[in-house]
């Protein structure tokens, strides 16, 4: 059994116009000791997913109005609140994409390990610093003893993230969810970052989500890949198979604009970049919501009309379009 | 709200490029921003609210004087005391003058001193303020530390102070003590704004060019605090018609039978256990006068500076 | 830290000659010499005596180096009207009245306003937002007379609670000035708490903190409030100072002997050396009061700590 199944999840935000699709039918699992890669721009909903997922998203506006988020044999949306703190930090941990304001600027670094551990496991304040001290350097954080009764400030974003991630590891988390780890971080820093997590993933046994949108991180840390377009999955398949035969319009044009440094494309020319912007989803049309961006659309006029299912292409590889590569090149121009 | 040149010009280029509705070519005014702000303003209910309640309270101080068939200085023993009614919608004092003339007319005073002071606080302001913002270094560094000495003084003991140095206290003096007593923050606002400006590329584009320190000044700094100070204006009223108020009603400030809204609460004062609504009428207009300024002020600066709304 | 708070102080010394000067210079042009231009005629050789008691027929400067030499030895001078009193005198039998009766009005304001504000953050939008809101704007903008004759109008007269109006004896006589004096800094603080306290909850920390799993106790009692609190903590120095000078009105209305009564009637009756005590007394409360803040700022920040130094 999957350690984590969303099936059918749906997060609606209300506005003084109507709802706001944020998250529309998303359905994956992650296995234990598997790295999950949820990709997709700015405003597609990975985010949404993932908070969705912890019950962390603001009540009032948002609300998951159906799906099943199962995990550990637990169905997540009947938890009560009480219970979801249970199990946030200690079963599930995340960490978030803005190592600068993430941690609390009043507070001693040492404090923000230590209250994780001393309110899930329950442990005296010195066992919790001891505990403190090994997670730090579990992170790589050179003098973890005295560093501990630093503030925030005192360290570097890179640092921060370090300890971010010891604060989600303390409690030996089944899923760690990482919500653009990299992402506010120096080129350099980000790929020490990166190997530090996959090889606490490993240590661990924990299993993991990232979500971003560099195509980069994907191929370096996952093991799994969906891909997410205004709220909705367009593309799911293993991160080998993903990369190899990518299927879906949006897929190939995200592998497209990465920047690469020899081949054909060589330095000289543009990054790719895809025209156009994501659809309103406040009020999304009923039809492909990619087609307005598509180079193929408009090949058979459905495209604008109907919207494509989610279909089994090929084993374990699912794709949500009426033009996929592998159709593509049957069709004569 | 950043008046930007080059975003202007961009504006216009799009605009008339796309023929946006404008014949090719035709300069589009300057007045699209303040446009843009004047919809934000309405779309905040409260603002608008306020905004209307603030007008009425104009209009009555205005015309309910012209209008009234009561002499407000007429003594009247006979008519002490009269309830509320229609002939007289405020009742009368204890010398029988009608309260809702004489509430008007302590209006005019009370919010003209308010305006006036106000104004010029926002005007020393602007001169300190830009001085020292704008010249820097050890002027800046003196300027303001003379400023924080100014601090310490206290606002109400030293307004009182000013008005002794006349001869007698009226709307003029009022004016000139509370200006004196509290135009400190405004140069502090209008300096704070100047320093962030300064640093701005279309100053050092405009520098580059070779423009004048004035120029720079009046056309590029100053048109950009223009939001900012507008909405300080309506922060900075209410505390001027309270020092008024509080002034007059221990008998330093205007005093009766003249009227503004602290010489009716004095009017009040000895009578008000067995007549409470005598303080309480100029109060309500006080309250009345405070309370919409704020709400305009929160309006105007979500209007003209949408980034510092509160979620 | 402890050289910024010397430094701190230090400064506070130029600021203070700076005060004194400014009244001093403001009450030489209305007093000018008050024997002189006073509507009682004195008689020749009173004059000069009061003359040289009182240093007049000296050139400004020396009695401006005379003064402050007596304000720095904490002598201000005697009264000028009433006959047997310095103005120590003055201060010393009235301003404990007055720091007392500004002590509680700031508690009260604390107490009544600080938790109405965070209702009001945590229950943001709902009727318990907008009734406490309501309760906090009507107390901001209602003039302090008013709420203090509606006090007593009320709760002395109409419902005959038994609490008195005036004077400053036992501790029922300080319940009602003190609240009165208290409820504008109470709707102060209840609005700038929850303004900070809705701006905090809206942070990145603040996420990760809910994201660790902590109780919402935790999250709002510790992370949430203590961030909140800075900035209502560094309003709190010049709100007290602004409180203590601001406290004739309700020391008029209540009768309370403390010493913003006796400025006002200092002023009435011409009195300028009392006068001019008190407004140096009260500039020096403000003084304390902003160096207190910026002190406590440097305390409850730490990013400031290191700043400093």
């Amino acid at each position: 059994m999957p350690l984590l199944e969303v099936r059918g999840l749906r997060t609606y935000f209300a506005t003084r116009e109507g709802d706001v699709k944020a998250v529309d039918d998303v359905s994956f699992s992650v296995e234990r000791g598997r790295t999950l890669g949820i990709v997709g721009e700015s405003g597609c909903g990975k985010s949404v997913t993932a908070l969705s997922i912890m019950g962390l998203i603001p009540k009032p506006p948002a609300r998951i109005v159906s799906g099943s988020i199962q995990f550990d044999g637990k169905e997540l949306t009947q938890l009560r609140e009480a219970e979801l703190e249970k199990l946030r930090g200690r079963d599930i941990a995340m960490i978030f994409q803005d190592p600068m304001t993430s941690l609390n600027p009043t507070l001693t670094i040492g404090t923000q390990i230590t209250e994780t551990l001393r309110r899930h496991l329950g442990m005296s304040a010195r066992e919790a610093d001891r505990r403190a001290v090994e997670l730090l350097e579990e992170v790589r954080i050179p003098r973890a003893n005295e560093r501990l009764k630093d503030y925030p400030h005192r360290y570097s974003g890179g640092m921060r993230q370090r300890v971010m991630i010891a604060i989600a590891l303390s409690c030996n988390p089944k899923l760690l969810i990482a919500d653009e780890p990299t992402t506010a971080l120096d080129v350099t820093v980000q790929a020490g970052v990166l190997d530090l997590l996959e090889e606490l993933r490993e240590e661990h046994q924990m299993a993991m989500i990232v979500i971003t949108h560099d195509m980069g991180v994907v191929a370096e840390a996952a093991d799994d890949v969906v891909v997410m377009y205004a709220g909705q999955i367009v593309e799911q398949a293993s991160s080998l198979e993903l990369f190899d035969r990518p299927e879906h319009p949006y897929t190939e044009a995200l592998l497209g604009a990465l920047p690469s440094l020899e081949g054909e494309r060589g330095r000289e020319e543009r990054l790719a970049s895809i025209p156009g912007r994501p659809p309103d989803l406040l009020d999304p049309p009923a039809a492909c919501l990619f087609a307005p961006r598509c180079p193929f659309a408009g090949l058979n006029d459905y495209c604008s009309v109907e919207a494509p299912e989610l279909r089994e292409l090929r084993p374990g590889h699912w794709v949500r379009s009426a033009h996929p590569a592998s159709e593509r090149a049957a069709v004569a121009v | 709200m950043v008046v930007n040149p080059q975003q202007e010009e961009l504006r216009e280029l799009v605009l008339t490029r796309t023929g946006g509705g404008v014949d090719a070519g035709a300069p589009i005014r300057q007045t699209s921003l303040w446009r843009d702000a004047w919809y934000r303003y309405r779309a905040n209910r409260a603002a608008v609210i306020a905004g209307g309640l603030f007008l009425l309270l104009v209009v009555y101080v205005v015309f309910a004087p012209i209008l009234s068939p009561y002499d407000p200085y007429a003594v009247d023993f006979s008519q002490a005391y009269q309830p509320i009614s229609w002939s007289h919608p405020l009742g009368t004092d204890q010398y029988g003058r009608d309260l809702f003339t004489r509430t008007a007319l302590g209006g005019r005073i009370s919010i003209g001193i308010g305006f006036a002071a106000t104004i010029a606080i926002t005007g020393i302001g602007i001169l300190y303020g830009s001085i020292s913002g704008f010249v820097g270094g050890r002027l800046d560094n003196g300027m303001m530390r003379f400023l924080d000495a100014l601090y310490g003084l206290p606002y109400l003991p030293f307004a009182i102070i000013v008005t002794q140095l006349f001869q007698t206290v009226n709307f003029w003096v009022m004016v000139i003590a509370l200006t004196i007593a509290s135009w400190f923050t405004a140069a502090r606002v209008v300096r704070g704004q100047i320093i962030s400006l300064k640093e701005n590329d279309y100053v050092r584009a405009a520098r580059a060019v070779g423009a004048r320190w004035y120029r720079i000044l009046g056309r590029h700094l100053l048109p950009n605090t223009l939001g900012v100070l507008i909405v300080f204006v309506f922060l900075e009223l209410p505390g001027v018609i309270l020092g008024e108020a509080f002034l007059s009603f221990i008998g330093l400030g205007i005093n009766p039978p003249k009227a503004s809204w602290g010489s009716l609460a004095q009017d009040g004062r000895d009578v008000y256990l067995a007549h409470p609504t005598m303080i309480l009428i100029p109060s309500v207009a006080i309250a009345w006068l405070i309370l919409c300024a704020f709400f305009i002020a929160d309006g105007l600066r979500d209007a003209l500076d949408p980034r510092t709304r509160e979620t | 830290m402890t050289t910024f708070v010397i430094r701190r102080l230090l400064w506070t010394i130029p600021v203070l000659l700076l005060v004194i000067l400014f009244t001093f210079l403001m009450m030489r042009q209305i007093k000018g010499n008050p024997f002189r231009k006073t509507d009682r005629a004195v008689p020749a050789a009173i004059q000069a005596n009061l003359d040289r008691k009182f240093h007049l027929d000296e050139p400004w400067y020396v009695q401006y180096a005379d003064y402050v030499k007596g304000v720095f030895s904490l002598d201000l001078g005697p009264s000028l009207v009433l006959r047997n009193q310095s103005v120590n005198d003055i201060v010393k039998s009235h301003f404990p009245v007055s720091l007392e009766l500004g002590a509680y009005a700031f508690l009260f304001a604390i107490v009544a306003g600080v938790p109405l504000g965070m209702l009001a953050a945590l229950r943001a939008n709902k009727l318990s937002d907008y009734l406490a809101m309501l309760v906090a704007n009507v107390g901001f903008a209602v003039p302090s007379f008013l709420v203090a004759t509606l006090l007593i109008y009320y709760f002395a007269v109409k419902w005959n609670v038994g609490l008195p109006t005036s004077g400053w004896r036992s501790w029922d006589s300080k319940i009602l000035p003190s609240i009165a004096l208290g409820f504008f800094p109470m709707a102060y603080f209840a609005r700038l708490v929850r303004g900070t306290m809705l701006e905090t909850l809206q942070q990145d920390y603040v996420r990760t903190a809910k994201a660790k799993g902590l109780r919402r106790r935790r999250v709002v009692g510790l992370h949430v409030l203590r961030n909140s609190l800075i900035p209502v903590a560094t309003a709190a120095g010049p709100l007290l100072g602004a409180v203590i000078t601001g406290s004739f009105i309700i020391e008029t209305i209540f009768a309370i002997p403390g010493i913003g009564r006796y400025y006002v009637s200092s002023v009435s009756a011409r009195d300028y050396s009392v006068t001019m005590g008190l407004t140096i007394l009260y500039a020096v409360i403000v003084i304390v009061g902003n160096l207190v803040v910026d002190i406590l700022y440097g305390f409850l920040d730490p990013r400031t700590r290191e700043a400093r130094t």
